[in-house]
């Protein structure tokens, strides 16, 4: 099969949906003539001009709301917010109005919004580009909250996003961007809440790994590792946070009685608090130790290098951390 | 002076006990009348009662919850506020605050799916050596166990004697072994005891239906007025021989036989037995009953007819000097000859009979009064009016 | 500032002005009083003497037109077509309300009128109405979307967001701010450096338009010269209407302290209706007066006679499907 980058693969979707679909727009800083920072839209300006593919002023709360109201009136809005950390700005227009915009309409009202960009530490962005936040949305009724760890996956789900009448947050993690896979060139779509087991244990497994997009391949490093002295690892992916698939990462904790959930991001309040909260409520027959979680510092995020590996956990970490679990 | 705190003995045959736990924490004042500590000893849980005032001042050596203790074992004392317990230095010291829990150690934990495995695998869990980082037992250990057991024959699963099983067990052999016990056995026909049964069962205002060994208690204690020698016991070298009927009811429990005492049997009606003995059949069966209820019988009757079994030969309960088995009720041709003949039939009828079987102590009782006694419980059981009326 | 002229309006255009002012009036003053009786749970914000700004500018709209309105939305959402039943009963709490009991005053949704949704935070709407102009430009249709809002949200950040993008982008939109000089009970004089909202719209290349916000007919017509501009692909307009409430901010407030009686009462000599009524047949006023009233007293039965919504129906409609 042909290779893609992970950000090729997401604009092989987006292209295709614009295509099809001419109530889809882009809103961004940079995202029209220019292709967009991390070139999400490369060449569709070209295709569908300014009135499709639109640069925004420095006004994300600005454009955001703006994008609510014309999802409410029948457009589809892509918001290319380029890093999370922007549209903070505008988190009274994401929780107050889109989230909430069906509900409140008692569901008479659709808000087809995309906001994708990147999220993620690495590459010495520092705090004001480093933001990861996804627990946050997760949090709040009405988000679909999606986090791509493959190419193959940045496209699917990003198609299911493009398709659905819900908000969903598409975030990226800057390291897998330009990380190559395999892509089918047909039509496919990944439903929302469909955990991959990206590593299968064998019969033996005694131990289940969450991992978020770029904790992904790093915990899979681990499990090489492990792996040269005969430890088993079942690893699965969820894909999406909101909606997480429990049933999936239960059904592995049935077989192999350990869970670690590896999170780039803070610990307190976050998806790993959310997930091993679910386990004990709905499996604690399985558990045959305490769930634990490998989560980054709970610390804004430094700029040099050094700094900047010590706040995320990495390979080693992750495998000793998953040792320490089967010694429990 | 401080005051020791012992092992008391809850039963009359009681050597050990299993100390269970205290009930008050080391510097805690206690009064008399406080429950101080659970004692596990004969055939039943005990809450001891403190007899003296006192704070409560537990060595380090004491025996530990759980541990297995003789009679008279010291476990602790009371002392006077400012008093020096006996296993302190002699430097005053201050006495050390409340602990925030009990003291008990730490039992084994085991994680819930190890738990749940050993309860699929059927392993007991208790006497495991948990490989967790903090002793936990895990899954594996469990499977590990289940694996050697397994590798046994089929009848080699190992559970550690109860306290209770333990006395059932010198109690049983001391029965055979101490006693002198000899059986006898006697076929009756206990169509008018079955004709009565029905009969209560149709009466509206009977609060209780009672057992057939509801009824045999009855009996016994009636046969046992006019024949004492059954109701009696070796104490050294003295034959006692009680003018009250305390009768035991042998009872199968989760923790073994057991048999409750219904008081004074001799002056309850048979509605108050059977009420009597259903309570504290109840309570026995749930752990409920008290040592008190479990003891001090003189004379047991136990029905194994339930289980279809038609004659066997009972245990002596020491120090008690007889015990009366019950077989089933089964229906039978029974020939009634022509009067004066040799082999003429005069009828032949369908009768409920029933095989009753008496151990008796050759020790204490011969074998013509035990026959006796076992002939006159034959004809109450024929006659029932017999003793009704009385 | 652009001046509006144009021909004199009918009789007939009048009294329907005239006719949805007074819904909302006798709507509102039943709703005062269902406040006092308990029957209203929560918040109720009165749009008491402000009727003609939402009956101006909406006799311009069509029902495919987008409104996007305020905490005080009352009056946007019957002028714009609500029933007085459907949002007498929302504010009940009752299944048959306006957002089926989910809303209450600051939560009214009719998509199917174009009322796009009253809202309890200050500024959203702005951007939502340039938003829906986007839309509306975007799939080449010639419908308007109308942001309605306070003085309190001309010194919001939404405000220079959502009219900046409305002007370089030309979209089909109408921001009429509702100047009634306090924002709760902030003097707007003391809020802003330039109290003068319509000349804010030279910053942003639109143009702006100050009318007073309780002659109706002047709302209407500069309205209407804005939605013809919207329409015809002229782009987005300012309006400012001067006018004020005359009852407290909430219902249940005090209303003292913050502003003088004499005031008051120098405003309500200036009642849009009475204004409007002077210009008009006492008979036909009458007519009029007593139907409103049948409507009203009918809407109030309705409202208070629906059913509560079904308790499991409290978590439908999070997402789409």
């Amino acid at each position: 099969m042909r290779e893609l980058t992970y950000t090729a693969a997401a604009r092989e979707a987006l292209a295709a949906a614009m295509a099809k679909d001419p109530s889809i727009f882009v809103v961004g800083e940079g995202i029209g003539a220019r292709g967009g920072n991390f070139n999400t839209t490369a060449g569709l300006y070209d295709l569908y001009g300014p009135m499709r593919l639109r640069d925004t002023p420095i006004a994300e709360r600005g454009f955001i709301g703006l994008c609510a109201g014309a999802a409410m009136t029948g457009a589809r809005p892509v918001v290319d917010f380029m890093f999370l950390d922007f549209i903070l700005d505008a988190m009274g227009e994401l929780i107050n109005q889109v989230a909430k915009m069906q509900y409140m309409s008692d569901g008479r009202l659709k808000m087809p919004i995309v906001l994708r960009g990147s999220v993620g530490v690495g590459g010495s962005a520092a705090t004001h580009h480093s933001g990861n936040y996804y627990s946050i949305f997760a949090h709040i009724p009405g988000f679909r909250v999606v986090l791509p760890s493959t190419p193959y996956d940045a496209k699917g789900l990003f198609n299911t996003a493009l398709r659905g009448d819900d908000p969903v947050m598409f975030l990226e993690h800057k390291l897998l961007l330009n990380t190559k896979g395999p892509v089918p060139e047909d039509d496919y779509a990944i439903p929302f809440g469909q955990a991959s087991v990206v590593r299968e244990g064998g019969r033996d497994c005694r131990v289940t790994v969450v991992a978020l997009a770029a904790m992904l391949r790093k915990t899979l490093d681990a499990c090489d590792q492990l792996a040269k002295d005969g430890i088993s690892v079942e690893v699965i992916d969820p894909r999406t946070v909101a909606p997480l698939d429990m049933d999936t990462i239960l059904q592995s904790l049935h077989k192999t009685g350990r869970l670690l959930i590896v999170d780039e991001t803070f610990a307190p309040c976050g998806i790993g608090a959310e997930i091993a909260a679910q386990a004990v409520d709905r499996a604690l027959d399985d558990l045959d130790a305490p769930v634990k979680r490998l989560n980054g510092a709970h610390t804004p995020t430094p700029y040099s290098p050094p700094l900047e590996a010590a706040v995320i956990p990495n390979a080693a970490t992750i495998e000793q951390a998953i040792r320490d679990l089967l010694a429990e | 002076m401080a005051i020791e705190i012992l092992v008391p003995r809850l039963g009359w045959t009681m050597e050990e006990g299993v100390f269970v736990e205290w009930l008050k924490r080391d510097g805690e004042t206690v009064r008399q009348g406080d429950l101080i500590f659970r004692l596990e000893g004969d055939k039943a849980l005990t809450e001891v009662e403190s007899m003296d005032d006192g704070i409560l001042r537990i060595p380090p050596d004491a025996p530990q919850p759980g541990a297995t203790v003789p009679v008279g074992a010291l476990l602790g004392y009371l002392v006077a506020p400012g008093e020096r317990a006996p296993f302190e230095p002699s430097l005053p010291v201050t006495p050390s605050p409340p602990l925030p829990t009990s003291s008990a150690p730490a039992a084994p934990t085991i994680s819930p799916r190890a738990l749940r495995v050993a309860k699929e695998l059927g392993v007991d869990w208790a006497a495991l050596r948990g490989s967790g980082r903090t002793g936990r037992i895990v899954e594996a250990d469990v499977r590990k166990a289940a694996a050697q057991s397994t590798a046994q024959p089929p009848t080699a699963r190992r559970v550690p004697v109860s306290p209770t099983r333990r006395v059932i067990a010198e109690r049983m052999a001391a029965g055979l072994h101490v006693a002198a016990p000899v059986t006898l056995s006697s076929e009756v026909d206990a169509t008018e005891l079955v004709r009565l049964r029905e009969q209560l069962k149709q009466d509206k205002k009977a609060t209780v239906i009672p057992s057939y060994s509801d009824l045999l208690a009855k009996i016994a204690a009636h046969a046992l007025l006019e024949h004492p020698a059954l109701n009696a016991r070796l104490e050294e070298d003295e034959i006692v021989t009680d003018s009250a009927v305390h009768m035991g009811i042998a009872v199968d429990t989760e923790r073994g036989l057991l048999a409750p005492v219904v008081r004074d049997a001799q002056a309850k009606s048979l509605l108050q037995i059977a009420a009597e003995t259903r309570a504290l059949i109840e309570r026995t069966r749930t752990g409920k009953a008290t040592a008190d209820e479990l003891r001090g019988s003189t004379f047991t009757v136990s029905n194994l007819g339930m289980y279809e079994i038609d004659a066997f030969s009972p245990v002596i309960n020491l120090p008690e000097c007889a015990i009366l088995g019950l077989g089933r009720i089964v229906a039978k041709q029974v020939v009634t000859l022509r009067p004066g003949s040799i082999d003429e039939i005069e009828r032949v009828s369908v009768r409920r009979m029933m095989t009753l079987s008496l151990t008796f102590d050759h020790r204490l009782v011969d074998g013509a009064p035990a026959a006796a006694f076992l002939q006159r419980v034959k004809h109450l059981v024929e006659q029932p009016y017999l003793w009704l009326v009385t | 500032m652009t001046q509006t002229t144009g021909k004199p309006l009918t009789k007939e255009r009048l009294l329907a002005l005239y006719r949805t002012m007074l819904v909302i009036r006798r709507t509102e003053e039943q709703l005062a009083r269902a406040h006092q009786a308990g029957l209203i749970h929560g918040a109720c914000h009165t749009y008491v003497g402000e009727e003609a700004v939402a009956t101006g500018v909406c006799a311009n709209l069509r029902a495919d037109d987008a409104v996007f309105s305020t905490h005080r939305g009352h009056g946007h959402a019957l002028a714009k077509g609500v029933n007085p039943a459907a949002l007498m009963a929302e504010l009940f709490g009752r299944a048959t309300g306006v957002s089926r009991g989910r809303g209450g005053s600051m939560h009214l949704f009719a998509p199917e009128v174009g009322l796009m949704g009253t809202s309890g935070i200050v500024g959203p709407c702005i951007l939502q109405a340039a938003g829906a102009g986007y839309s509306f430009k975007l799939l080449n249709t010639d419908r308007v979307g109308v942001a309605f809002f306070g003085d309190g949200a001309a010194n919001n950040g939404a405000f220079h967001e959502g009219l900046n993008m409305a002007s370089i982008w030309k979209l089909p939109a109408l921001f009429v701010c509702e100047n009634n000089l306090y924002a709760t009970e902030v003097p707007f004089s003391q809020s802003a450096g330039n109290p003068n909202v319509a000349e804010r719209s030279a910053a942003y290349g639109m143009p702006g338009v100050l009318v007073d916000g309780n002659n109706v007919v002047k709302v209407y017509e500069a309205a209407r010269e804005a939605v013809q501009r919207a329409r015809s692909g002229g782009g987005p307009t300012l309006i400012e209407c001067r006018t004020y409430r005359t009852r407290a901010h909430s219902e249940g407030m005090r209303d003292a302290g913050y502003r003088s009686a004499d005031e008051v009462e120098a405003w309500k000599a200036r009642d849009p209706l009475k204004l409007l009524a002077a210009q008009l047949p006492a008979d036909d006023i009458a007519a009029v007066e007593s139907e409103v009233k049948a409507q009203v007293d009918a809407a109030y039965d309705f409202a208070r006679n629906s059913p509560y919504p079904d308790p499991a129906t409290a978590t439908t409609h999070v997402f789409s499907e």
